[in-house]
């Protein structure tokens, strides 16, 4: 199964990109140089997030998505099974690509490529940028058009667009934002590289070329990048808040549609992303009026959570910890993503740790635990077992902890003028960042508790049942793990996805049942 | 895997929830990323052209109009030919389908060949400013097009000869030819803004 192999290929970058993290914060845990030099360490950040974004959180999305999608929509397969096959082996060249830049003069200008940095004054590492952004960028364009089209057109009968769980509605708005954002990023890495290696002038000022320019076309894809990471998430937090609450969804419509607000929406705001870069100045406060306008679907999002767990019969296991731990911190991401839109603000903090603290409470805080809650949710469907339910309690308590005490002091020290990316700092900063050295290697190790826990339970966990959590969608309706083509026959769906608690209420039902129930009903 | 014996051989047939065939929703959606990734390039001709306020083409450059407007009408007369293939097949014409794509093939090797040509001959290269980067990268682009078209192409035209498609089963030639068809709109969007404004 093509799901289960993306995700233990993205596993592997994760983890080869929380290495590099650790050596960052061991240069980072006194002021002055340690075990890196400057160089290197611009490698380090660079190579860390561009393997994080595009070779962990996209992919690994993709990958639950290609498990489940197929499954909760009642089809076989996807509708191209081929291009899945294809679209996940450019994935682990794209990762080696990255991965290789640091054996050739290394790959140092941050995961943003800025020009003319990264395109007529950078190494050959830069070009092995390059050309992995490609790949994954085309990996993902051809996932999501595989899901658009397998979500259009081979939904189970009575699956209307208004009865699919919101995982689907969340990668199918994911999908349409990689097929119309993705190609911007290709044609900005194309430029950066045609001017590095074929000395064009896209971006080369004396010769009239618009240095700007690639900051615009590259912050077009990447602030609609930051909800194709953000997205699914929203989707397998729904999915698990509702299961673990016993309680339909709140505003089931409403979440479906302020997924459809954020599709739109994110593509009027890049400009956020370049409030100190000498753009025109009238483009500041509308790019800071939409920025702050998406807080409205995003928090209609956040609130529908709250409702839905209102009065609900909470099950603490493993993946509600993890979404519940999600919702916790993505608020907080979101309120300093609201800091960070207002211009004032953003020009004082630009460029400092403030600015990373917010990435990682978005990216970590809210797209990492709801993989990490997504992974723990469908592991016994995927291979069958059960994972060992206090490892995974263990695993989220340790990584909550570790998370918040990396990143949260880093909020202080931005505020304070530490400036992120550069490897040492002025010696008033340096209890703070021992202690978040500290603190992130207890985060790393956690990730230990979960490896653990992951491999021993897949290898000899007990077995799992159909449907440990009693949850209604329609993958937990067939044998964990599912059959070869995933059904024997396809469902007919006649209702709701989340109608916990409502007497009698069934999403899918099975051909002999179909004809069971009509004839109860005849009666 | 726990699959019980007896089932599995052969997937269930699934469900027809659309009635947009899939392959042509794919194409269509393909088309849309394809449409962006040259709005990316528009965007760096935008930059230059309109921001930077450069002079289109900066002297002492020439563009060749003429012989790309002969080109364009040669690209246009492509998709004519491609569309009547298409009519020929629904309505039985082998012979009809045959020449069509033929005839489409041709004019579009004919139109790759001449863009060579005029690049051969324009008398500026892609470091001559920031012009002659995007006008070398638009057209290029497009020419990268037309070369994946002519290979879709190509492999319909073999098949068409072998004897494939028929009245009933035509979905190759469609989809092909929808590929065409945007290569020949996505031209006239590139030399409009290019060559005429
Ligand atoms: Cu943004």
């Amino acid at each position: 199964m093509i799901g289960i192999q993306y995700v233990v290929t993205t596993i592997f970058f994760f983890l080869a990109a929380g290495l590099l993290a650790m050596l960052m914060r061991a240069e980072l845990a006194r002021p002055g140089m340690q075990f890196v030099g400057n160089q290197v360490f611009n490698e380090l950040f660079s190579v860390h997030a561009a393997l994080m974004i595009f070779l962990f959180i996209i992919p690994a999305f993709a990958g639950l998505g290609n498990f489940v999608i197929p499954l909760m929509i009642g089809a076989p397969d996807m509708a191209f099974p081929r291009l899945n096959a294809l679209s996940f082996w450019l994935l682990p060249m794209a990762g080696l690509m990255m991965l290789s830049s640091f054996f050739v003069p290394g790959f140092g200008c941050g995961w943003t490529g800025y020009a003319p940095l990264c395109s007529t004054h950078q190494e050959l590492g830069a070009v092995f940028f390059n050309m992995g952004v490609q790949w994954a960028g085309a990996s993902s364009i051809m996932t999501a058009l595989n899901f658009l089209v397998t979500i259009i057109t081979m939904r189970a009968p009575g699956m209307t667009f208004w009865r699919m769980p919101l995982l689907v509605w969340a990668n199918f708005t994911t999908s349409l934002l990689v097929v119309i954002a993705t190609p911007f990023i290709a044609g900005s890495q194309f430029m950066t590289m045609f001017d590095h290696v074929m000395h064009t002038n896209f971006f080369n000022y004396e010769a009239h070329g618009y240095v700007l320019g690639y900051q615009h076309i590259f912050w077009f894809y990447s602030h609609p990048a930051v909800y194709i990471m953000m997205l699914p998430g929203f989707g397998i937090a729904s999915e698990v808040i509702s299961t673990f609450a016993r309680k339909p969804i709140f505003g089931y419509r409403l979440m479906a549609l302020s997924l459809m607000a954020i599709l739109v929406l994110g593509f009027s705001v890049w400009a956020h992303h370049m409030f100190v870069s000498g753009m025109a100045p009238w483009l500041r406060v509308p790019m800071m009026v939409t920025s702050v306008v998406i807080a409205v679907p995003t928090g209609i999002k956040v609130f529908s959570w709250l409702a839905t767990l209102w009065e609900g019969k909470l099950s603490f296991r493993t993946p509600m910890l993890f979404a519940l731990g999600f919702v916790s911190m993505f608020v907080i991401g979101g309120l300093s993503g609201i800091y960070l839109a207002a211009v004032p603000i953003d020009i004082d903090v630009s460029d400092t740790y403030f600015v990373v603290a917010h990435i990682h409470y978005v990216l970590f805080g809210g797209s990492l635990f709801t993989i990490f809650a997504g992974i723990y949710y469908w592991f016994p469907k995927m291979t069958g077992r059960m994972y060992n339910e206090q490892l995974g309690k263990l695993h989220f308590w340790l990584t909550f902890i570790g998370f918040n005490a990396t990143f949260f002091p880093m909020h202080y020290l931005g505020i304070q003028g530490m400036p992120r990316r550069v490897s040492d700092y002025a010696p008033r900063f340096a209890d703070l960042n021992f202690f978040i050295s500290i603190a992130s290697f207890f985060l790393g190790a956690s990730t230990l508790v979960f490896l653990y826990n992951m491999i021993v339970s897949w290898a000899r966990g007990e077995p799992a049942p159909a449907n440990p959590w009693r949850a209604m969608t329609i993958e937990w309706q067939v044998s964990s793990p599912p059959p070869v083509f995933n059904f024997d026959e396809v469902p007919q769906v006649v209702g709701g996805p989340y109608e916990y608690g409502v007497p009698g209420a069934r999403h899918a039902v099975f051909g002999d049942r179909v004809a069971e129930e009509e004839e109860v009903r005849s009666r | 895997m726990s699959v019980e014996a007896g089932h599995a051989a052969h997937p269930p047939v699934a469900h027809q929830s659309s009635r947009v065939d899939a392959r042509t929703l794919g194409m269509f959606l393909f088309i849309a990323s394809e449409v962006m990734l040259f709005g990316s390039f528009f965007t760096a001709y935008f930059f230059v052209r309109v921001v930077n306020h450069q002079p289109w083409p900066p002297s002492p450059f020439h563009l060749p109009v003429f012989v790309a407007f002969v080109n364009t009408c040669i690209l246009v007369t492509s998709s004519f030919t491609m569309h009547w293939a298409l009519q020929s097949i629904k309505r039985g014409n082998r012979a009809g389908m045959q020449a069509g794509l033929t005839l489409t093939f041709l004019m579009g090797v004919t139109f790759l060949l001449t863009q060579l040509l005029e690049y051969a001959r324009i008398g500026f290269t892609p470091h001559d400013q920031a012009f002659g980067t995007i006008f070398f990268c638009l057209t290029g682009l497009h020419g990268a097009h037309v070369f994946v078209g002519l290979t879709i192409l190509a492999a319909m035209t073999t098949r068409a000869f072998r004897g494939h498609f028929s009245p009933e089963a035509h979905n190759g030639v469609e989809i092909g030819g929808i590929y065409w068809h945007f290569v020949d709109v996505m031209w006239i969007v590139v030399f409009t803004t290019v060559y005429i404004l």
